[in-house]
């Protein structure tokens, strides 16, 4: 016994100081062909453990019979009950091996490990183990490339939004400036997306050098990642402000919104990274079997949180000015499911629904994949709702087309003056409403008789595009 | 609506003061935090550390010979699975995916299990029981004799083992 703790020390010993050398020489590329030298190790290291285990409990006083202990070749098994199966989690000694799935041991009803008829040996069921690796992988490159085209035709997408938002002077006015913020947020967070995923994540080479820029990209990484949600957060409360609120008639100060949707993310952002290059400092920061993450990721939970509190506002309150004006029910109806289902994505509520992955393997693929579109798609979704199918940018738009389709068109004169000035005021007058419905239907909830706030509140559902 | 938007903003406001005065005035409750969380950490630290020697050449690890391993019943390994999840909120998919994709990369040169040993053919030898009695040599007036003695020393129990499988 003296030995055996005279081994432990010398063994601890001998890991402490191997450990030092090995952060010592962490610059070095490892070698990679170290790995099946790694994986004996872990065999044999787990069955010197398994023998510690059978030497040291007592196998006496015991009346019904039972399997007795034993080391399997790859795992360690305790004694067990007659007809019970015994289970445990899969080792990690190979690479195809899920260490999510089971390994089963049978004990018979006579008190003997299974024996596999085949062979007429003992037995361990260790073909789970291997068994979905394929698909997992698949499934990870679908999800890679299911990410990189959405964040392809998110950027096509916002790009053209703001090169309508800067093109068209007539469309600004402070909700705009807010889209274009929450959009060049989007953009930021999809560019460095894209540059994380395929030059740092498909990288092994970069990871195994580790150097410094790698996690200075995922510091600005999750920076921006930050800024994207804060950015909806701000959209919910200049929105919940101008709705429910209503106290400032006047335009907000959007000073708060910049400090809030830019600034604020940096402190979780750089805590995140202190915390990272003291307690969890691996190669890259890349890996996410972590809980320094929820640094990240619990700032954004609450702001979504919020914005689930100002959607429910906002839409309590449309229902209530909707249900004033004696409209039907159904069209009623829809006009709340519609205004809801517009400010989802914007004020990305579909995180709060679903906030936690299930534990299940087909049911967490499932929720993978929905969480993949939903995330890397929200760019896309939020131009398209808000730039290409808002009334105002179409009517500009339509304006501007048509002008450019008359001059040239007159030009060889096929087109009639007066159908030219018509679209015109038209158009012009439709511009005019757009950008100032929101400001004038605050001032009309604030002053004015009740009629005046319903009629603008039934607007309100377009104005939010 | 502009009272309870008030109200709710006051009492999130009060939530949050109360719970810094608590913290001052409660030093003994500043002091569990504290523990709670350098527990936490050193865990964390402990798991880079398994990380780390998995890479050297030491068979055994401090951590291995502290547990006695029982897979299915000790409440430490299923510890060890829920803290090695991470981040498990939704928001949290692009670095699952970025982790991944590495893993993938990373695995790529690592072998595979061998077929053979999880076939019919393969693991789960029976390990024989250990024997009571062993045989070993005494002098015994000038003369070696063999005895059997009762095999009680764990380090012989061990070693019986060692031989055996």
């Amino acid at each position: 016994m003296v030995t055996l703790v005279l081994l432990c020390n010398l063994k601890t010993f001998l890991v402490r100081a191997s450990m030092e050398v090995n952060e010592s020489q962490q610059q070095h590329p490892n070698n990679v062909y170290h790995d099946i030298g790694i994986t004996r190790n872990k065999i044999v290291t787990a069955q010197f453990e398994c023998y510690q285990k059978i030497m040291k409990d007592n196998t006496d006083g015991r009346q019904e019979p039972m399997c007795n202990r034993t080391w399997d070749g790859w795992l360690c098994w305790d004694d067990t009950q007659a007809g019970i199966t015994s289970e445990q989690h899969c080792p990690d000694y190979f690479q195809d091996f899920d260490p999510s799935e089971m390994v089963t041991k049978i004990c018979t009803e006579s008190g003997h490990w299974f024996v596999h008829p085949e062979s007429n040996r003992t037995w361990t069921n260790y073909t789970r183990c291997n068994e979905h690796t394929n698909e997992g992988i698949v499934t990870a490159m679908n999800h890679f490339y299911l990410t990189l085209i959405g964040h392809g035709l998110s950027l096509v997408s916002l790009f053209i939004s703001l090169a309508i938002f800067f093109h068209f002077k007539s469309l600004s006015c402070q909700r705009i400036t807010l889209h274009k913020n929450l959009f060049f947020s989007f953009v930021l967070n999809s560019v460095i997306t894209i540059i994380w995923l395929t030059a740092v994540a498909n990288n092994r080479e970069l990871v195994q050098r580790n150097p410094i820029s790698c996690k200075v990209s995922q510091f600005i990484h999750l920076y921006l990642f930050g800024c994207n949600y804060f950015w909806m957060l701000c959209e919910g409360i200049y929105l919940h402000t101008l709705i429910v609120v209503a106290v400032f008639a006047e335009k907000q100060h959007l000073m708060w919104y910049y400090l809030l949707g830019w600034g604020f993310p940096l402190i979780p952002a750089s805590i995140h990274a202190i915390a990272r290059s003291y307690y969890y400092n691996d190669n890259c920061w890349i890996s996410s079997k972590t809980s320094l993450l929820y640094i990240i990721h619990g700032p954004i939970c609450a702001a979504l949180l919020v914005n689930l509190f100002f959607l429910l506002n906002i839409v309590r309150v449309l229902i209530t000015k909707l249900k004033v004006t004696h409209q039907a029910e159904s069209s009623l109806y829809m006009k709340a499911v519609r205004a809801t289902l517009i400010l989802v994505p914007l004020l990305g509520i579909e995180f709060v629904l679903l906030p936690y992955k299930p534990d299940g393997r087909v049911s967490s693929e499932i929720y993978d994949y929905i969480m993949h579109i939903l995330m890397h798609y929200q760019g896309l979704l939020v131009a398209t709702i808000f730039c290409f199918f808002n009334g105002e940018v179409q009517a500009v738009l339509r304006r501007h087309w048509n002008q450019h389709h008359i001059q040239f068109g007159s030009s060889i004169g096929n087109h009639s003056d007066a159908l030219r000035s018509a679209s015109y005021t038209a158009s012009s007058i439709i511009e005019v409403q757009g950008c100032y419905t929101i400001d004038g239907h605050t001032e009309h909830m604030n002053g004015k008789g009740f009629h005046d706030t319903d009629m603008s509140i039934l607007k309100s559902d377009s104005t939010f595009a | 609506m502009k009272t309870i938007f008030h109200s709710f903003l006051y009492c999130c406001l009060l939530a949050s003061v109360a719970h810094c005065v608590e913290l001052e005035v409660n030093p003994e409750l500043k002091k569990r935090l504290s523990i709670w969380l350098g527990s936490r950490l050193r865990r964390e630290l402990e798991s880079i550390a398994v990380e780390k020697t998995s890479e050297s050449e030491n068979f055994v690890r401090p951590e291995d010979i502290r547990d006695t391993l029982l897979p299915h019943t000790s409440t430490d390994v299923n510890i060890r699975t829920k803290r090695s999840k991470g981040c498990a909120l939704g928001t949290c998919a692009v670095h699952d995916l970025a982790h991944r994709i590495q893993q993938l990369n990373h695995n790529r040169l690592k072998t595979g299990a061998p077929a053979d040993k999880m076939s019919p053919q393969g693991y789960g030898r029976r390990r024989r029981s250990v024997p009571e009695r062993r045989v070993s040599l005494r002098m015994e007036k000038g003369r070696l004799r063999p005895m059997w003695r009762l095999n009680d020393s764990q380090v012989h129990k061990l070693e019986a083992l060692l031989r055996r499988t």
